[in-house]
């Protein structure tokens, strides 16, 4: 039986003149029994008898003639006992009220009225369906056999319809005859719905069971007997009124907030309709109509005005970044997701403001520059932190600068902070926001001239200040927002000159951890590549090495036992001159030919100097050591005899002090070990036995006699400032009271260049960058040997990418510059087109 | 018997009666591939208020195979490769004007 394929038939029996007379018995029993299910009295009929009489009735071919009765009898009923009911409904007042919307009738009496019609409409209607059910399982056999041959809409179908045809497409009678418009029942049912609904958005209590009721009905009846499944009424007929009336309605709500709201309310109030709409949907209309009503409440509450609420003074989108109103930005960020998903609303605020705070920072900074120490101290932690310390000596210029600096970097990693958590709390992680707000960092730190600066200068104070006292964690957590910064930089290459600077004054004067830098440029590595941290490994190295060097050079001293040398303990840093920067290698920033001169070191010191170069020659010949006095510094212990006349204090004993100062200090301090009491040196003449380039020297001269806790020398006079004509005694009443003096190495103070100084960095950097782009125009041609203008510089642009942002004339220039040095050559006839010449 | 207590739909059986008077206690939801009974039970007519069905052009020996071809029909309604059912030859004719009057030519619901 599973596998049968052919439809089995009824056996036919052979047709006679009795079985016509037949027909009229059966009809009878049917119709009786289609009047006692329509009174809901059902109970006492027999099914099979029922059934049988159909199936008899098809069987005898009558099928059509039942199939018409049926229809014919249904028609009857409604004109003769449904309609009545259905027209008693429609009263005078309901029309005015629904469909003219009269005013002067309060929502109360609407809803009233309203769902009384619709307990009317759905009475009758379950009584139909019912019926309407149980008659068509009855006749079952009708459909399954006469309705399928001839291809006709079931008779449940057709009797169903019945509803649709004589109830909601009736015309209104009667109750309204001054109309002039032909509405139809339906009109006053769709505008009975349409008012409940509002009104539940306003805030009423409806009868939502009884709506559902009346749309599911909808739903299951369709425009025509053949059931298309798109022609259901509900979404021919009510769907498009609901949502053009709910189109209207926001609209209207949106303008209103628009008025009287703030962004902020507007956004709960969005949300709070989206989900109503959506429960609503589930619980009085229908789910088909979700996504649409969705749509409406997206284009009419979110969209339409979503600018002029993003823009609203107080509480648009600037102040919910600036206040981190990150319940707002929530919201805003799942609203906005609905309606665009490209979010271009919200990240073109974003950006903006990302750039403006940016910019703030910048503002604020230049303010912190021209105020004085006082000043910064009430502005941001670290500006106030580093003021307060020189307040007592008003902070000189340059240190103010480095604060303000190290100022910036902090506030650029707060704003940074700052974004991290909305983007994180708020915008869930969005990939598009993430990148834009990057681009509109980068865009900002770019276009602040000394960012490279300023970063290096955080890094380098973050490694000389802190890092002794902090734990391992938080160390990691400054290298990591180091290296952030960073990778917003396009000027790499600028970055890379500073680093360098700073991390030799660092390296030399041992003012960091070694292990600490090393992580640094590790990490900088892994985040730039190779290329660009193997300066900053060859420092390194160039320190083990020394340190080793000096190692044995030290026990080969120990070795020859010569008790001469064993008075002066030399510490020895060879350098590596491409890997160090040339301020640090003597080539001196502002100094211009002088500083090229070395100058005279005492008879001590040129002897250790002749061995150890003696030394160092044996293993490595035809190097050339050069001396760096500027970078060294040295250990002096000096003893101050007693003073004479003086039998208490600590003057009147002798006292013995170690001196840290840099290499000038030493050989200046030298001098006056020859000299007698109370003779005294001009500044000319120290100049003159020393040759220490001037500016150098009075930087020296002001730590040793100014600075009041390592005043070993006198001046005269005695002004802050070291003038040419001053004159230089033994401090003979010089007391301390530590034992070790560190005289302030004022070169070791990583600060903000001076204008002069950053033109001349710049100067040099421009000229390295000509030559890197040099380098990649040959590499790129030898490989093509042909091509065009265009491709070779966007090709040199992408090569570079990574060191910095070529500007364009520079490439030409530098084009310009191969073809007359003949590398390159123009081809005939094509003047736009290179050629690599070997 | 429950088939008979006055509500059918309490019951888990329902009760066949052939022409000639047999009657076969059936599994309700047995009896479900048949449209007809299927209709008749959701419908609170005589049948479906006692539980009982007398049908009037079946008779016994038919009526049986029926009610056989129910409880194969159920006990097979999920799965794949099921045992053919023994039809015998002689009432070939009388069964299938039987299970179209029952309704069982439509897909099982």
């Amino acid at each position: 039986m599973a596998s049968r394929t052919n439809k089995i038939r009824p056996i036919r029996k052979p047709i006679t003149n009795r079985d016509q007379s037949e027909f009229e018995p059966c009809w009878a029993l049917l119709r009786d029994a289609m009047t006692d299910i329509h009174l809901q009295n059902a109970g006492r009929l027999s099914f099979e008898q029922l059934y049988r009489a159909s199936y008899k009735i098809v069987l005898r071919k009558k099928g059509a003639l039942l199939y018409e009765r049926v229809r014919d009898f249904e028609q009857e009923w409604f004109r003769d006992h449904i309609m009545p009911n259905i027209a008693a409904l429609i009263t005078k007042n309901l029309i005015n009220i629904s469909l003219l919307q009269h005013p002067g009738s309060s929502s109360h009496e609407r809803r009233e009225m309203g769902e009384k019609f619709l307990r009317g409409i759905r009475d009758s209607w379950t009584d139909h369906n019912r019926s309407m059910n149980m008659i068509a399982d009855v006749l079952m056999y009708l459909d399954r056999v006469y309705t399928l041959e001839t291809k006709q809409p079931s008779l449940f179908a057709v009797t169903i319809g019945l509803f649709r045809n004589n109830v909601l497409r009736s015309h209104i009678g009667a109750a309204a005859e001054d109309i002039e418009q032909d509405f139809v029942v339906f009109d006053i049912l769709c505008a009975v719905i349409l008012d409940l609904i509002n009104m539940e958005r306003d805030g009423d209590i409806i009868n939502r069971n009884l709506v559902r009721k009346i749309t599911a009905m909808l739903e299951s009846l369709y425009e025509t007997d053949d059931e298309i499944e798109n022609h259901r009424l509900y979404l021919t007929l009510f769907e498009p009124r609901y949502l053009e009336a709910s189109t209207e309605f926001y609209r209207k709500e949106c303008e209103k907030l628009v008025q009287e709201a703030n962004c902020s309310t507007w956004l709960r109030h969005a949300q709070r309709r989206l989900n109503e709409e959506r429960e609503r949907c589930g619980t009085t209309l229908s789910i088909m109509t979700t996504d649409k009503i969705a749509s409406v409440v997206e284009k009419e509450l979110i969209e339409a005005k979503l600018d002029v609420f993003l823009a609203m003074e107080g509480s648009g989108l600037k102040p919910m970044i600036d206040n981190d109103r990150l319940d707002d930005l929530s919201i805003l960020y799942q609203l906005i997701s609905r309606v665009d998903s490209t979010k271009s609303a919200l990240k073109v605020i974003l950006q903006r403001r990302v750039r403006e705070l940016g910019l703030e920072i910048e503002k604020a900074l230049k303010n912190t520059d021209f105020s004085v120490a006082g000043a910064a101290a009430g502005d941001g932690e670290d500006a106030g932190e580093a003021a307060e310390k020189a307040k007592p000596q008003t902070l000189n210029p340059a240190q103010q600068q480095t604060a303000a600096a190290i100022k910036w970097v902090d506030d650029v990693l707060q704003l940074k902070d700052k974004f991290d958590r909305i983007l994180s709390d708020c915008f869930c992680d969005d990939l598009l926001l993430q990148s834009a707000i990057t681009r509109s960092f980068s865009d900002f730190i770019n276009s602040f001239n000394r960012s490279s600066e300023y970063v290096s200068l955080f890094i380098d104070d973050n490694l000389k200040r802190g890092i002794k006292t902090k734990t391992e964690a938080e160390v990691d957590a400054v290298l990591d927002k180091a290296i952030v910064l960073l990778r917003y930089l396009t000027d790499r290459d600028m970055f890379e000159r500073y680093y360098q600077k700073h991390l030799a004054k660092r390296l030399l004067h041992g003012k960091s951890e070694i292990h600490t830098e090393k992580e640094m440029v590790s990490r900088m590595k892994s985040e730039m590549g190779n290329h660009f941290t193997s300066k900053f490994e060859g420092m390194f190295k160039d320190m083990e090495l020394s340190k080793d060097l000096t190692d044995n050079y030290r026990d080969h001293i120990a070795s020859l036992g010569d008790a001469d040398y064993k008075m002066v303990d030399l510490n020895i840093n060879v350098l590596t001159t491409n890997n160090w920067p040339p301020e640090v290698m003597g080539g001196g920033t502002s100094k211009g030919e002088g500083a090229k001169l070395d100058c005279f070191y005492p008879p001590e010191i040129k002897r250790l100097q002749e061995s150890f170069y003696k030394y160092y020659l044996k293993d490595r010949s035809g190097r050339v050591l050069t001396w760096v006095s500027s970078a060294g510094n040295a250990d002096i212990k000096c003893v101050f005899p007693k003073v004479p006349g003086k039998e208490t204090g600590p003057l009147s004993k002798e006292r013995r002090y170690e001196l840290n100062v840099s290499t000038y200090g030493m050989i200046v301090l030298m001098l006056f070990n020859d000299l007698v009491d109370g003779e005294s040196l001009s500044f000319d003449e120290i100049q003159a036995k020393t040759n220490i380039p001037a500016p150098e020297l009075m930087r020296t001269l002001a730590s040793l006699s100014s600075v009041p806790k390592c005043r070993v020398l006198l001046k005269e006079p005695a002004t802050k400032n070291v003038k040419n004509t001053d004159k230089f005694s033994y401090n003979a009443q010089f007391v301390s009271k530590a034992i070790r003096i560190k005289a302030p190495v004022i070169s070791s103070i990583s600060k903000v260049e001076g204008d002069e100084e950053r033109k001349e960095t710049e100067r040099k950097n421009d000229q390295t960058r000509a030559h890197v782009i040099d380098a990649a125009v040959v590499r790129i041609m030898k490989q093509r040997k042909l091509l065009a203008h265009t491709k070779l510089v966007n090709e040199v642009i992408s090569q570079l990418m990574g060191r910095f942002k070529p500007d364009v004339p520079l490439i030409k220039k530098r084009i310009e510059d191969l073809l007359a040095r003949e590398y390159l050559e123009r081809v005939e006839g094509d003047s736009s087109t290179y050629r690599y010449l070997a | 018997m429950d088939a008979t207590n006055g509500n059918g739909g309490a019951s888990k059986y329902i009760t066949l009666v052939s022409k000639d008077g047999f009657e076969f206690v059936v599994l309700r939801e047995a009896t479900l591939c048949s449209d007809y009974i299927r209709g008749m039970l959701r419908n609170n007519m005589t049948e479906a208020r006692t539980g009982r069905c007398e049908l009037q052009d079946i008779n016994g020996v038919i009526l049986e195979k029926v009610v056989e071809y129910f409880h194969y029909w159920y006990k097979y309604r999920d799965r794949e490769d099921v045992p053919d059912m023994e039809i015998p030859v002689e009432n070939c004719l009388e069964l299938v004007v039987a299970a179209d009057y029952l309704g069982m030519d439509s897909k099982p619901h």
